[in-house]
């Protein structure tokens, strides 16, 4: 069994058909913006992820994972670049991704 | 649990043993002078085999630990060119639907899958039909059908 | 070029037909992600770190104008506006949607290209030289035979699941432009004293953790017993791979552990049990595929064109083109000319649908039709008339395809790194476009002449920094991203494994530090040598202590 993952956590997944990585909300949606996750930590953990879990058995999302959050302001972010890249789009294509804005797909 | 047959043979009913490689179990199976299967793992090393039990075997079970695990193919090629095993040829194990024309095509006869799987089974295992290599079911390849019908006879065993 | 006949055809539009099957099956749940994903990556269908990504297959680098256009068309129907050329003669498009892939195909397979075995533990897209058949020093025109291995290893039933993935490069020439020995199976074309055409055998190369370089365990194996060879080192492959460690399961390692002397004798063993097998395609099949690769009809012209020399003489960029860009070709008075797909600033290897369309119309026009892929990822026209070359180098300029940068220090090999790839550690975009910057000069770049830098984001190697005379790799250090710096890579006929020099940098110590190793270089070098002699000249140590002196 993987350990518990220590701190505050936000839950990433890609949704199935279109592949987009999202966050899961904390009005239980996903979302592109990292600003609307729900977090949690230590106990909480395994309700916020039953919960995201539900959509991945419904076939709307891939592999939700935890990964570590931080507070900057008055939201919490990803904490690994690798997240923080997920969220935006690519580094070398600020015209590409969610970095555009969150309904950048829909445009 | 249920058995897909890929081949249309009449399929063996024989109880399964799993196999062993000393003298002694080889001979055990040689003296009850009756047909028996035998279980292989895809851990088997063909070096391993007996020859004659091999042969002389009705039914193969090769079980696969899981489906990913190709050694399987190549065993069950092995029997079947350097064995001349022409007993029923058995996958088990969590093989998926999406391979039955390879498993086939390396000279299996039969799967055993969960019933819930047996149809994408029964329609992948017909799903192809060129291919690009001579096979254990007498498929020809294309490099030869492409070449006249005199190449069309060729079968691979 | 190879065209499709009804069974290809056939072949291909029944995968088609699968995936679109495999895809609904997935969408409607019956398949669950754990079933379907190695389906998926058996056509080249990964997950990255924004979206899905689609591998498609540019069988042994060559395109026609017809294909590249439909790779445009791909980028700008499905994805957005671009795709990437990888390392492996393929391409990769960034954007697709899961629901579209089916669709893709079809595409796809109306001219004649796939996404088959682009992924997954199996026989790979077979590479070669992207000279193939338009260069002198070839002894044959390698591809009809990667064309042969393609089929052959196409839904192959008995090595579609392999310990681990498995890729074959080809080379017609004894200059090596396809880095065979850093491949599972390396092919090298020789011909015998009698003057038959066979081959040279290499195996057990790779990058990754370990990198090896592919050892020899056949000088000469005859044309017709190519493929009954190659099925015997597959099966001791597939037999004896490790399965318990994928770190430990490509066959680099085997042949390790056996010594390559033991796994030749068990190849040769095994071959010689299933020789003359109707494995063996009959001569006329390979006959029908030589003739697909006929040399193209050229006219021998003049050597030289007035032209081409007075544009030469006063513009100093269309000389550094010619330069270094353009090589000759078999035929007197042509060439092959190199597209750079590394514009200073921009992200090595992609291109936009618009200059995809361009280079489809210029190789038209100028080309024959044809197009090739390099590993370097670089497109080439392979036949075009050296008095065209003033029109063509115009047109390449006007939309930013005339860097003339091809062989020099900004002709960077990147992986898509941490921008882009799932399993990266850190990115490597940004480190070739700042070493590009920094070297931003083509009298500079000239002056420090052939050098291969090779940047990957993590260990798998995808940007071969273990073969590039500078070698950048990407790790994770605490979250943060660090780039230790190898030299002594070679990718070429004298295949080296480059060397980590010390402890790593951040984003801008490494440019720093590769600006450091070319001073050294550029002080050190001795008549005409180029960067790779000097260093095999004088080692690692002057280099190491220039670069960590500074610091
Ligand atoms: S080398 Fe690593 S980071 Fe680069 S493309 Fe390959 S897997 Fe991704």
């Amino acid at each position: 069994m993987a350990k518990k993952p220590v701190g505050p956590q936000m839950i990433l997944a890609n949704c199935l058909r279109e592949g987009r990585a999202l966050f899961f909300g904390r009005d239980g949606a996903w979302h592109a913006e990292p600003a609307l996750a729900d977090v949690a930590e230590g106990d909480g953990l395994d309700a916020l992820m039953a919960k995201a879990r539900a959509f991945a058995d419904a076939n709307n999302v891939i592999d939700p994972v935890f990964i570590p959050a931080e507070q900057k302001d008055d939201h919490y972010y990803p904490a690994h670049i690798k997240h923080v890249m997920q969220a935006k789009g690519p580094s070398v294509r600020p015209d590409l991704g969610y970095q555009v804005s969150p309904d950048w797909e829909r445009r | 649990m249920k058995r897909i047959n890929l081949t249309g043979r009449a399929l063996s009913d024989v109880a399964l043993t799993v196999f062993d490689q000393s003298p002694e179990a080889a001979q055990e199976l040689a003296g009850k002078n009756a047909p028996y299967g035998l279980i292989l793992t895809t851990e088997t090393a063909y070096s391993d085999l007996d020859p004659e039990l091999i042969e002389k075997a009705d039914l193969i079970a090769i079980d696969f630990p899981a489906f990913g695990d190709g050694r399987g193919f190549s065993l069950a090629v092995r029997l079947r060119k350097d064995f001349n095993f022409t007993g029923e040829l058995r996958a088990t194990g969590p093989v998926i639907p999406d391979q039955a024309q390879f498993l086939l095509r390396a000279g299996f006869d039969s799967v055993d899958t969960d019933d819930a799987r047996a149809a994408a089974f029964q329609k992948a295992a017909g799903r192809f039909t060129a291919f690009y290599q001579t096979d254990y079911t007498g498929n020809t390849s294309v490099a030869h059908t492409r070449h006249g019908p005199s190449q069309r006879e060729r079968k691979a065993s | 070029m190879y065209a499709y006949d009804p069974y290809d055809k056939e072949i291909v539009n029944t995968r088609v037909e699968e995936f679109r099957d495999q895809v609904n099956r997935r969408l409607s749940g019956e398949l669950t992600e754990e079933e379907f994903r190695p389906l998926r990556l058996m056509n080249g269908l990964y997950l990255q770190l924004h979206a899905y990504m689609l591998r498609v297959a540019i069988p042994y680098g060559t395109l026609s104008s017809v294909q590249m256009r439909r790779l445009a068309l791909i980028a700008r129907k499905y994805d957005k506006g671009y795709g990437h050329f990888t390392t492996r003669q393929n391409i990769q498009y960034n954007w697709p949607k899961l629901v579209d892939t089916p669709d893709i195909l079809l595409d796809l397979a109306d001219v004649e290209m796939h996404a088959i075995q682009t992924s997954g533990n199996c026989i790979r897209n077979v590479t070669t030289d992207q000279f193939s058949g338009a260069t002198a020093d070839e002894i044959a025109d390698p591809r009809p035979y990667a064309e042969l291995i393609r089929q052959w290893s196409t839904f192959h039933p008995e090595f579609s699941f392999l310990p681990r993935k498995f890729k074959i490069a080809i080379t017609g020439a004894p200059s090596d432009r396809a880095a065979v020995k850093w491949h599972d199976i390396g092919l090298v074309v020789r011909k015998n004293d009698a003057g038959d055409i066979g081959f040279e055998v290499l195996v057990g190369g790779g990058m990754g953790r370990t990198p090896v370089i592919a050892k020899t365990i056949r000088d000469f194996i005859p044309e017709a017993d190519l493929l009954g060879y190659l099925e015997a080192i597959l099966r001791v492959y597939n037999e004896q791979g490790r399965r318990d460690n994928k770190y430990k399961a490509r066959i680099k390692i085997l042949v390790e552990a056996l010594g390559s002397d033991t796994f030749a004798d068990l190849v040769e063993k095994e071959w010689q049990t299933t020789r003359h097998h109707p494995i063996d395609v009959p001569e006329a099949e390979i006959k029908r595929i030589e003739a697909f690769f006929a040399p193209p009809p050229l006219e021998v012209l003049p050597e030289q064109d007035p032209a081409v020399d007075e544009l030469a003489a006063n513009n100093f960029l269309f000389h550094a083109f010619l330069k270094n860009n353009v090589r000759p070709h078999k035929v007197p008075g042509h060439v092959n000319v190199t597209i750079s797909l590394k514009p200073h600033g921009g992200i090595p290897g992609d291109a936009t649908d618009a200059q995809m369309d361009l280079v489809a119309d210029l190789a038209d026009t100028y080309s024959l039709g044809e197009i090739r892929v390099s590993h370097e990822q670089n497109l080439i026209l392979p036949h075009v008339a050296r008095r065209d070359l003033p029109e063509l180098y115009e047109a390449l300029s006007r939309s930013g395809l005339g860097t003339a940068n091809v062989g020099l220090i900004s002709d960077i090999i990147a992986c898509p790194g941490l921008d882009y790839c799932a399993l990266a550690n850190a990115r490597s975009i940004p480190i070739a476009q700042n070493l590009a910057k920094r070297f931003d000069d083509i009298t500079r770049l000239q002056d420090i002449g052939e050098l291969k830098v090779k940047i990957s984001g993590c260990i798998n190697s995808c940007g071969h920094h273990h073969a590039g005379h500078i070698g950048i790799l990407g790790v994770d250090r605490k979250g943060e991203e660090v780039y230790q710096l190898l030299l002594g890579g070679s990718g070429a006929e004298d295949a080296s494994k480059a060397q980590i020099l010390g402890p790593g940098f951040d984003e801008n110590g490494i440019v720093d530090a590769v600006e450091t190793v070319v001073a050294v270089y550029l002080g050190e070098r001795q008549d005409g040598e180029k960067f790779l002699e000097t260093y095999r000249r004088i080692g690692a140590d002057p280099f190491k202590e220039a670069v960590y002196e500074a610091h």
